[in-house]
C-alpha cells in the first residue's frame, strides 16, 4: 500500500536507502535525496523500494564512455523524491520489469535510445524507435557539431 | 475460440495514433496489448542539440493540449539549476495558464466521454465553454494552442485585464455547475454507460504507477499540487478530488469536478495577483552545470522532467517522462474480463495522449 513521507521519518527512510546493497551515501538537495552508487544492486534497491510504499516515477539514461549508460532511478514516496545514480556494466544491467511493472516500458525506451541492455526483461522490442533508425541513436554525435557529453 | 482484433494505430475510435490488440473469447476481453511509437519525434534528443531559449518552444510542442505544462516544467527544472528565484507574480501567473490549460484539457476529454457515450448534446454544451477557455487563453497569450508564456526566469506576458478573465471564468463556472457536473453524476445515460465499466483497484493502480485523475478516481490521493508543493497552489490553498469506484464514471466525476477546483484556482489568483516583475531577469539565460528534477501536475497527471547542464549552451540532457507514459500500460489491466463494445470507452477513459507518451 502506499505510504506518505509522514509515515516514514526522512532519518529513518535515509538509513534504509543506505543499507541497500552497494549503496552509498545520501546527497540531501532541494529537489530531494540523491545516491550516487555505481555498484548498487538494482534488484534489491527496486525489492526495497517497493516494500517502503514508493513509486517509480521513470529512469533517465545518459550515454557513457566504452558503451556505458548512466542510468538514474526516480522514486517518489509521498512529498520526498529519491534519485538513485548508477550504471550499466559492460553495457547491461539487470531489470526491474518483474518486480515493478512500470519498469518494462521505460526500459524498453532506454534499450532504444542507448542500447543498453537489461537482463531479465521478459521483452525488449522497441517501443519508440522507428524500424530505420538504429538502436542506440542517442549516443551518436550531430553530423558536424560537438561530440555527445560524457 | 479466441479471436484477436486490431484496433489502430489509425483507427475512428482513436483521437491519436496507437493501437490496441483485443484477444477475445465471444464479447469478452482476455487479453490486451499496446503498441505507441506512431508519433516519435526524438525531442529529448533535439533539445539536447539545441540551445536553452529555443528550447522552451521546442518542449512546448511536446503536446498540443499540455503544452504550457511542458515548456513550464522544463524552466523550473532550469531555474533550479541556475538557482534563479521567479518573482511572485511570474509564479500566479503560471498557476492561472496551467489551470486554464487543465479547464481546456478536462473539458476536450468531457466533451468526448460525451461523444463516445453517445450524448450528443452534452457533447455540443461542452466545446461551447471549451471555445470560451481557448478564447481567454488567446485574449491573454495570443495563442490558442502553443500558449508561450514561459521563459527561463518567469513569463514573457502580463494579465493585463484579471478582473475580465474573473468575469469569463465565472461566466463558465456557472455552465459547468449547472448543466456538465450534474450531466456527468446523475444522467441516467451517462451512469448506465458508464459504471462499473473499466474498473481499476487502487491496488493495480499502485502496482502500475498510474497517476493523475486516473488515480484520484480510485482513491488514490497523489497530485502533485499537494505533494510536492509549487506556484502558488499552496498558497491558494488547493483541494483534490478523489472518488473510490475506479471505474469510468469515477474517472469522469474526478474531472467534472477538478474543473470546478481549476475554476476556484484561477479566480483566487486572478484577484490576489500580486505587483511585481515578470522574470528574475532580462536577456539570455546562464545555466551552469548541475542536474535537477521537476514535478507538475499537468492535466493527465503526473509531469517529470530531468534536466542536466554542463554549463554550454545546450541542455546534456533532456529526460521527459509524460502521465499517458504510465498510464496507458494499465489499459491491460482495466480491460481484461470488460465487453469488447466498451474498449473504446474504456481507453477514452485514460485520456491518453500519444502525442506525449512519443514526444
Amino acid at each position: 500500500m502506499e505510504k506518505h513521507e509522514g509515515d516514514t521519518p526522512r532519518t529513518e527512510l535515509i538509513a534504509g536507502l543506505t543499507a541497500i546493497p552497494g549503496s552509498a551515501p545520501v546527497e540531501q538537495r532541494g529537489d530531494g535525496l540523491w545516491i550516487s552508487a555505481p555498484e548498487l544492486d538494482v534488484e534489491a534497491m527496486a525489492r526495497e523500494m517497493k516494500a517502503l510504499g514508493c513509486r517509480l516515477v521513470t529512469m533517465t539514461g545518459m550515454a557513457r564512455d566504452h558503451g556505458e549508460t548512466a542510468i538514474i532511478y526516480h522514486y517518489v514516496l509521498g512529498h520526498e523524491t529519491i534519485n538513485f545514480k548508477t550504471s550499466t556494466r559492460g553495457g547491461a544491467i539487470a531489470s526491474l520489469a518483474p518486480i515493478t511493472h512500470p519498469a518494462s516500458w521505460i526500459e524498453r525506451e532506454i534499450h532504444d535510445f542507448f542500447g543498453a541492455e537489461f537482463i531479465g526483461h521478459p521483452n525488449l522490442a522497441p517501443l519508440l524507435r522507428p524500424a530505420e533508425v538504429k538502436q542506440g541513436f542517442f549516443r551518436e554525435p550531430e553530423p558536424g557539431s560537438k561530440p555527445p557529453t560524457q | 475460440m479466441p479471436f484477436t482484433i486490431p484496433v489502430g494505430p489509425y483507427h475512428p475510435a482513436l483521437e491519436e495514433p496507437f493501437k490496441v490488440s483485443v484477444r477475445c473469447v465471444a464479447e469478452t476481453v482476455e487479453q490486451v496489448s499496446v503498441e505507441v511509437g506512431f508519433s516519435f519525434r526524438a525531442i529529448e534528443l533535439l533539445a539536447q542539440r539545441s540551445e536553452w531559449v529555443p528550447d522552451v518552444t521546442l518542449i512546448e510542442r511536446v503536446c498540443g493540449i499540455c503544452s504550457n505544462v511542458h515548456a513550464m516544467t522544463f524552466c523550473r527544472a532550469a531555474e533550479r539549476i541556475a538557482g534563479i528565484d521567479v518573482p511572485k507574480r511570474a509564479l500566479y501567473i503560471r498557476t492561472i495558464i496551467a489551470e486554464l490549460e487543465r479547464v481546456h484539457s478536462h473539458l476536450l476529454w468531457a466533451g468526448l466521454a460525451a461523444e463516445y457515450m453517445g450524448f450528443q448534446t452534452l457533447f455540443m454544451e461542452i466545446f461551447t465553454l471549451r471555445e470560451q477557455v481557448m478564447d481567454l487563453l488567446e485574449t491573454i497569450s495570443g495563442n490558442r494552442v502553443n500558449y508561450g508564456m514561459n521563459r527561463i526566469g518567469g513569463v514573457n506576458r502580463d494579465i493585463a485585464d484579471p478582473k475580465a478573465a474573473i468575469a469569463t471564468v465565472q461566466a463558465m463556472a456557472k455552465v459547468i455547475e449547472n448543466d456538465v457536473v450534474p450531466a456527468f453524476m446523475t444522467s441516467t445515460t451517462a451512469k448506465a454507460r458508464m459504471t462499473g465499466v473499466g474498473p481499476l483497484s487502487k491496488e493495480d493502480v499502485i502496482a502500475w504507477g498510474v497517476v493523475g485523475p486516473v488515480a484520484r478516481a480510485s482513491g488514490l490521493d497523489i497530485d502533485v499540487r499537494n505533494d510536492h508543493p509549487h506556484l502558488a497552489y499552496q498558497e491558494l490553498g488547493f483541494k483534490s478530488v478523489t472518488q473510490p469506484e475506479g471505474d469510468v464514471r469515477a474517472r469522469v466525476v474526478v474531472r467534472a469536478l477538478e474543473l470546478l477546483e481549476s475554476i476556484r484556482l484561477i479566480t483566487e489568483a486572478l484577484r490576489n495577483l500580486p505587483p511585481g516583475p515578470l522574470r528574475a531577469f532580462e536577456g539570455m539565460p546562464s545555466i551552469p552545470p548541475g542536474e535537477a528534477i521537476a514535478l507538475t501536475e499537468a492535466p493527465r497527471g503526473e509531469v517529470f522532467y530531468y534536466v542536466a547542464s554542463d554549463g554550454g549552451r545546450t541542455p546534456a540532457r533532456v529526460k521527459i517522462r509524460t502521465p499517458s507514459f504510465v498510464n496507458i500500460p494499465a489499459l491491460e489491466a482495466m480491460t481484461v474480463g470488460q465487453q469488447l463494445g466498451d474498449i473504446s470507452l474504456i481507453q477514452a477513459s485514460l485520456d491518453p495522449c500519444l502525442s506525449c507518451t512519443d514526444r
